[in-house]
């Protein structure tokens, strides 16, 4: 296939997490606000004046100052994050806001809150709240702490612009990123895929890093460019799976599977498009906060939600996917110390297979892994397994 | 031998060797942790400790049995679970691990709180079997349908409504928490099982514990329906999947806010209890009782009160007479369990021994060097490390984290004040009241140490708790700030294998050598393999 | 009445004997000992060899329970 036009600028933009279009972003007056998970709405962030990037610490593999402070016993990526900040890899956000959604990110924003890390006058760190049902008590919680928490401080502190009108265009400008990611991300379930997992994975990490609006006419070329441009001849891969689990922002993961010889056609996990890139539709007569609060308790499919259908719905949403994407196999992965995943990824690992046949690949990571032989070898027999799978079933 | 001698031995068979002379240590069986003689305390505590505790408990755990079900019944729970089999008859070395060297109102006081805790206990495995589909070849009785569960971590206070008409009990407050304090031997099993099915090794043991006894179908079928809780970690929401896939009933998951300083999660939070009570109603076709509510709480409002007056003594003289395991083990135990009986009459036979103790002036730690505060979560195998602490060190554990949580009284002049002060209760849970209820809480050790005068912290140190292990270095920051004289004791909650019994003696003896320079005042207890014990 | 004094002192006696031997046991830990080299090794193989239902057997319905909601009037 030809490079995609935009890769390696791409690729560039994930080196480090205030990249050349947060500067720009920056130089332009706009405010950075930070934020890990999924249930602190982007696109909160993303009003006019303001840019969300959410947080990774690419090529940190050796987290020590971190280390005294969330011993060795922590998710490496929370640390990680603790070590790019502590090195003042973060010092141009002017905001963290914050969610106790899974521990060792939760202490590592605490640790910005009390610890005089980021070295910017006008820093704070915000939590908020966030619900573990998909309830109308949930809904209207997380509504509240959403104004209170978010909107409200952004008002407060930056003077941002949180009207409802203001919110109406943050959704329609979020809606076309996910329009397009979505459009990117449909390719892979053809037969041959025109774009590779890898591919996907940057395309997606640098909508959730960059200031939308700078990054937006690059996605609006890309996805041009996948319109018409041609697979290989003969797939590259011999099998197709779906990468599953905690949370991954390093593309060198994916690569690393796709080097074994299967496409990663479906990105489910924290950072993942799946789910993550739905548009926001808002009701008549709804409010647009009401709208967001509901999308994001609706769409997340994280292990945190503890409803007895929600849970084991998250089986047969991952079993849909894997058929939709035409996946041979699914590989579930959680990050080492990732309690949610650890026993998420136990139970996918009997379920999916036993229930559904699909085939499952079960490993525990670390947060940068591309160098790793053991994974290696994990994957390459896995892809074994299910070639040899498809020669039994006569495929 | 000369007459001083014989008027040594004498005086020591009467009243008992003090303090500094004693040898505990020899006492021991290499590695079982089994006595070659119980110690003799002195003719009054050894008899008082030989009628009042040994024979009287043993005699009041068969009188329990036969009281809450009978001997049949018991027999078929004993040879059908690990848990209870392997704990129940041991039961008594948990006293004597616990008791070691305490002598007076001290011995009196500490026993009562363990007489309690062994009641209830009984009380919850009677029921739990009575109940039991597993022992009833498989019939769901009645009892069965009047029997709900709940983690642990839900406070039983959840259940206050229906208590008249139904009895809740905790799925893993006796087969989990009360075996890992009576014989750790038995939860390795349920750890073993959970990793068994691909659970990583490193998740908190006492969630994979919890995940264990469903795994290893070790938990009787007494409940038709159960309420979980997101308490105290993500381990433990976790623990909800696979133990939802093991039970296979109906389920309402009733997390507390993680936020609970904001007053915005008040109203969310009072609606899930609503939520909760909604769904007990439904599954159990009773409604809810909201007088029943009310008698309750009040209920235990006085157990609140007096708890203070416990602390208050504790922090302001020496007269306190309820040692550091004591206190630590029977207020987690009946604050989580909720209102019952046996604590008002625990209580008022403790309350007698203090009151006593504070008129009299009597000193019931005598020997003590530095005044303990203990923050964290705390070794579930070696609960009674405090007793060997005072024992060996002079270290006297007045106060530790998990007894503050639940404080607060209850107002129930209105359903409003009521249901407001309810979901706060609800959200001060051991573990989320401080250690993962954000960091401002954690902290709450330095106002602590003041308020209990306490010149030192023994620091838990769970490995494998995210939420603690994610702060230790701010811990260690204001540790030297503050000039505090902190010990970390590294343990994996439940499970004895990570960091053994003697590994935490040897750290505390380290410190208190080469730190404080101070000498032991039991030599024979530095250094001692238990490693088989129970 | 002899009779009666004798029976009297003979419980008495036993008692005492009971008495003196459930110390001894106390005193040298012997219901620790019981427990520790006889019962509970007994105990751990029965434990041990039961048979058990096995987790990854058992159903796992996607539909089993309905989205549970809670209706204010």
């Amino acid at each position: 296939m030809r490079d995609l036009k935009h890769l390696i600028y791409f690729e560039d933009l994930l080196q480090e997490a205030n990249n050349s279009l947060v500067k720009q972003a920056k130089a332009e007056g706009k405010r950075a606000i930070g934020y890990t998970c999924y249930f602190m709405p982007e696109v909160l962030l993303d009003l006019e004046g303001c840019f969300g990037v959410r947080l990774r610490a690419p090529r940190c593999t050796s987290p020590d100052i971190a280390t005294y402070y969330m011993s060795s016993r922590t998710c490496h990526y929370g640390r990680s994050l603790l070590e790019r900040a502590l090195e003042g890899g973060y010092n141009f956000l002017d905001a963290q806001m914050a969610t106790e959604t899974c521990t060792v990110t939760c202490r590592f924003q605490e640790h910005l809150q009390m610890m005089d890390v980021i070295q910017n006058p006008d820093f704070f760190c915000e939590f908020t709240d966030v619900p573990f049902k998909k309830t109308e008590n949930s809904y209207l919680h997380y509504r509240k702490q959403l104004q209170a928490h978010v909107l409200d401080k952004l008002s407060e502190k930056f003077g941002i612009d949180t009207s409802d009108a203001a919110l109406l265009r943050a959704i329609e400008q979020h809606n076309e990123v996910c329009r397009l990611i979505k459009e990117i991300g449909a390719h892979r379930k053809e037969e041959n895929p025109n774009i590779t997992g890898y591919e996907f994975h940057v395309i997606q990490l640098v909508s959730l890093v960059c200031p939308k609006y700078l990054i937006l006419p690059y996605l609006r070329e890309t996805a041009e460019e996948l319109r018409t441009r041609e697979p290989e001849p003969k797939p590259w891969f011999r099998c197709k799976v779906v990468l599953s689990g905690s949370e991954n922002d390093d593309p060198g993961f994916t690569q690393l599977i796709e080097s074994c010889g299967a496409m990663v056609v479906a990105d489910r996990y924290c950072y993942g498009s799946l789910p993550g890139r739905e548009e926001i539709a808002v009701a008549a007569g709804q409010s647009p906060l009401d709208a967001i609060a509901r999308h994001y308790i609706d769409t997340s499919m994280c292990p945190r939600y503890m409803e007895q259908h929600v849970m084991r719905e998250r089986k047969q949403y991952l079993a849909d996917l894997a058929k939709e994407y035409n996946a041979d196999g699914i590989i579930v992965e959680s990050n080492k110390f990732c309690e949610y995943w650890s026993y998420e990824r136990t139970i996918d690992t009997i379920i999916l297979n036993r229930d559904f046949g699909i085939p499952v690949c079960s490993i525990e990571k670390e947060y940068i892994n591309n160098a790793s032989g053991q994974l290696r070898t994990r994957f390459q027999a896995f892809i074994e397994s299910i070639e040899i799978k498809k020669i039994q079933e006569g495929k | 031998m000369g007459k001083k001698d014989i008027k040594k031995k004498l005086r020591d068979f009467i009243h008992g060797k003090p303090h500094g002379e004693r040898r505990l240590g020899e006492l021991y069986q290499p590695k079982t942790g089994l006595y070659k003689h119980r110690e003799w305390r002195g003719i009054k505590d050894t008899m008082y400790y030989f009628n009042r505790i040994w024979l009287y408990n043993y005699g009041m755990m068969v009188y329990d049995i036969m009281r809450y079900g009978g001997p049949v019944l018991f027999a078929k729970g004993v040879w059908r679970y690990r848990w209870i089999g392997q704990t129940y008859l041991t039961v008594m070395h948990w006293f004597d691990r616990g008791f070691e060297g305490l002598r007076g109102p001290a011995l009196r006081a500490s026993a009562w709180h363990y007489r309690a805790m062994t009641n209830e206990t009984i009380r919850q495995f009677m029921r739990m079997f009575a109940a039991d589909a597993n022992l009833h070849g498989g019939e769901h009785n009645e009892l069965w349908h009047r029997t709900p569960a709940h983690d642990e971590t839900v406070a039983g206070a959840i259940f206050y409504p229906w208590r008249d008409v139904m009895d809740d009990v905790p799925l893993q407050m006796v087969p989990y928490f009360v075996t890992c304090h009576v014989n750790c031997h038995t939860v390795l099993n349920y750890i073993d099982a959970a990793q068994s099915i691909g659970l990583p090794g490193d998740p908190c043991p006492m969630c994979q514990a919890e995940a264990g006894l469903s795994i290893l179908d070790d938990m009787p079928d007494y409940f038709p329906f159960l309420v979980t809780s997101n308490e105290a970690c993500d381990g433990s929401v976790g623990t909800s999947i696979l133990q939802d896939w093991a039970y296979d009933k109906p389920l309402f998951a009733m997390p507390q806010p993680m936020q609970f300083d904001d007053p915005l999660v008040q109203e969310h939070c009072r609606r899930e209890i609503e939520e909760c009570w909604k769904f007990i109603e439904e599954q159990s076709g009773i409604p809810f009782n909201y007088d029943c509510f009310v008698k309750y709480i009040e209920r235990y409002n006085e157990l609140t009160r007096f708890e203070r007056e416990k602390w208050d003594v504790a922090a302001n003289t020496p007269y306190y007479p309820i040692n550091g395991v004591a206190q630590a083990l029977y207020r987690i135990y009946y604050s989580q369990d909720g209102w019952r009986d046996i604590w008002a009459k625990t209580d008022k036979k403790v309350k007698k021994i203090m009151y006593r103790c504070v008129e009299k002036k009597i000193n019931c730690f005598p020997e003590t060097r530095h005044r303990v505060l203990a923050w964290s979560c705390a070794p579930l195998y070696y609960s009674n490390w405090c007793t060997w602490a005072y024992n060996c060190w002079g270290l006297n554990v007045i106060m530790n984290m998990d007894s503050l949580m639940f404080d607060i009284d209850i107002r129930t002049d209105s359903y409003e004040h009521l249901m407001e002060d309810f979901a706060l209760y609800n959200e001060w849970a051991p573990m989320r009241r401080m250690a993962v209820g954000g960091h401002k809480h954690i902290f709450e050790i330095w106002e602590n140490m003041e308020r209990f005068h306490c010149d030192m912290v023994m620091m838990y140190d769970q490995v494998q708790c995210k939420g603690m292990q994610g702060i230790v270095g701010m811990f260690e920051d204001e540790f030297r700030k503050r000039d505090i004289h902190a010990i970390w004791m590294p343990h994996a909650l439940p499970d004895s294998r990570t960091v053994s019994r003697m590994e935490i003696r040897r750290i505390i003896n380290d410190y208190m050598f080469t730190v404080m320079h101070e000498e032991p005042l039991d030599p024979s207890l530095i250094d001692f393999d238990d490693s088989m014990s129970w | 009445m002899k009779k009666g004094k004798k029976l009297l002192m003979a419980a008495a006696g036993g008692l005492g004997a009971l008495y003196a031997a459930l110390f001894a046991v106390f005193y040298f830990d012997l219901d620790g000992k019981l427990l520790f080299y006889v019962v509970e090794p007994f105990l751990k193989k029965h434990y041990d060899k039961m048979p058990r239902r096995d987790i990854t057997k058992m159903r796992y319905d996607m539909d089993k329970y309905g989205a549970y909601e809670y209706k204010t009037e």
